[in-house]
């Protein structure tokens, strides 16, 4: 502990003293059980391609759906071959540098993406009639 | 739990060193896992969140601890947007193709067939897919896109009769609502006569005895047993009869699986593939936790094993790594199409240990000890393992 807190401590009644305890742990209890919101839709890494993935891909897709994959550039072209068939618009000139990005930030050698949970809402399952 | 107001209110009250506890929050930010986070999802209760467009959410292993899955635990799985508008009142069902009646049917005129109801495991087919190597595209699956419930509905075959079925018929397509995106092709796919016709073949209204939810089909969808589940058409709108089987992407190349197993990695060609059907004999252990620690001493181990159109007749449960194994108790509860929940008991003394489960069937298939990989990833049932810590 830092000497000046120490002595500022040392300093007050213990009624404070206990005071600020009980904040501390009302505090801590209060964030521990209250769960940070978390995106509902996530955003590409940064990169060169990143507007233009996002243009690309996040149309239809949420950017978890390709956070998730760990692909060699191999599967990454039939991917984007395949979304290009159905729909996707990707300018010709970009086609290759969109697989340099995809199979850069998402290839077998990274670890495994973890993926958020939904809340919990106490008594929210229901029951199960049979 | 205290809201923010009055949790002013409280630190108003207080001195001013105490006051000083008031950064705790912001000291604690880089404390608290990320664990803490959380999407709401309104209907589904702690679910993994695969993809929020489309929503694709995975049951947590440890919600593997009911035989009926409640509906806000039953995994999700959508391959477009869900419907943006669904009415029970402009909801019709089309009924045409190689019949002699073709029908238009209301949902209060469904409702007023005779209802069956099924207890049947819903699985992905790509369930599993994140652990297949070499990794492959398409939703991560981890071990929790299955999920049990009982489906209640008229039978497809009550439908198909009062169309008048014609001989010509062998295939049933089903088309949902969901909303196609882009050039996409549409989710249709068919199943052979023979399945449309079991008497346990539903067009299912209702789960755990209340109407189906949105993220489930509301308000009908097909429900296929023992297959997978993308033979169970969500937001049915359309049925066809069909002479052959329906020619689409969600056909051919999509949800077909290699004849024989390849080289993980090799491409498969088209024609040395076939649909997919049945699931297979799996087992998943649902606790202990994979990678937690557990006191030395009486431990349990359980779980649930299911085999599509088969029926689990034993679960068996390693401790030291697969060298030997030992029979687990099945649960009482159990109908043809869904899996039966298993335990084993165990004592555990102090150490590290790799525990595994492997369930048989009865047309005597046994989880093998590495999935047959294929280049969608489906039908991944290779022996689950949790890795623990005694101590």
């Amino acid at each position: 502990m830092l000497p000046s807190i120490k002595k500022f401590l040392g300093r007050l009644p213990m009624r404070a003293l206990a005071v600020l305890a009980l904040a501390i742990m009302a505090s801590f209890w209060a964030h521990a059980q209250k769960p940070t919101p978390a995106k509902a839709t996530e955003d590409l890494p940064p990169g060169a391609m990143q507007a233009k993935a996002t243009t690309s891909c996040l149309e239809c897709h949420e950017a978890r759906i390709i956070l998730q994959q760990r692909l060699s550039k191999a599967a990454w072209t039939k991917e984007v071959d395949k979304m290009v068939k159905w729909g996707a618009v990707v300018d010709a000139n970009d086609r290759d540098a969109l697989i340099d990005y995809l199979s850069t930030n998402f290839n077998p050698d990274q670890l495994q993406y973890q993926a958020p949970r939904t809340s919990t809402e106490k008594g929210s399952a229901g029951k199960i009639s049979k | 739990m205290a809201d923010i107001t009055s949790r002013r209110d409280f630190l108003k009250q207080v001195s001013g060193a105490a006051l000083a506890a008031g950064a705790a929050p912001s000291m604690l930010a880089w404390a608290l896992p990320l664990q803490g986070q959380a999407v709401d999802v309104p209907g589904e209760d702690g679910m993994i969140l695969r993809s929020f467009r489309f929503v694709d959410l995975e049951s947590p292993v440890e919600y593997f601890n009911t035989w009926l899955t409640p509906v806000p635990h039953f995994f999700v799985r959508n391959h477009m947007h869900e419907p943006s508008e669904l009415s029970a009142e402009d909801w019709r069902l089309t009924v045409g193709g190689e019949v002699e009646k073709s029908l238009t049917l209301t949902l209060a005129e469904l409702s007023k067939l005779e209802t069956h109801s099924v207890v049947n495991t819903l699985e992905c087919a790509g369930n599993g897919r994140s652990l297949h190597r070499p990794q492959v595209p398409g939703i991560q699956w981890g071990k929790g896109g299955v999920s049990t419930a009982r489906f209640s509905g008229p039978r497809l075959r009550d439908v198909l009769q009062r169309a008048a079925l014609k001989s010509a018929g062998k295939h049933v397509m089903f088309r949902g609502l969901d909303e196609v995106p882009g050039k996409v092709p549409p989710f249709i796919r068919s199943i052979p006569i023979e399945k449309a016709l079991d008497s346990d073949t539903l067009i299912a209204t209702h789960m755990n005895g209340a109407p189906l939810t949105k993220h489930h089909g509301f308000p009908a969808r097909a429900l296929v047993p023992g297959w997978v589940g993308a033979a169970s058409c969500k937001w049915l709108t359309e049925i066809k009869v069909l002479e052959t089987e329906f020619a689409g992407n969600f056909m051919n190349p999509g949800y077909r699986f290699p004849n024989q197993p390849g080289k993980p990695g090799e491409p498969v060609k088209p024609e040395d593939t076939h649909p997919l059907t049945s699931l297979n004999v799996k087992s998943v252990i649902s606790g202990p936790s994979d990678g937690g620690s557990v006191k030395a001493g009486a431990l349990h181990v359980h779980g649930a094993a299911w085999a599509g159109e088969a029926d689990i007749v034993k679960v068996e449960v390693s401790t030291d790594d697969g060298a030997t194994w030992n029979p687990a108790k099945l649960g009482h509860e159990q109908a043809h199409y869904a899996w039966r929940l298993w335990s084993f008991d165990w004592k555990g003394k102090a150490g590290d240990y790799s525990v595994q489960s492997r369930a048989t069937d009865s047309q005597g298939r046994t989880q093998p000890q590495t999935a047959v990989w294929n280049p969608s990833g489906y039908l991944y049932n290779a022996i689950d393992q949790v890795k623990i810590h005694v101590a």
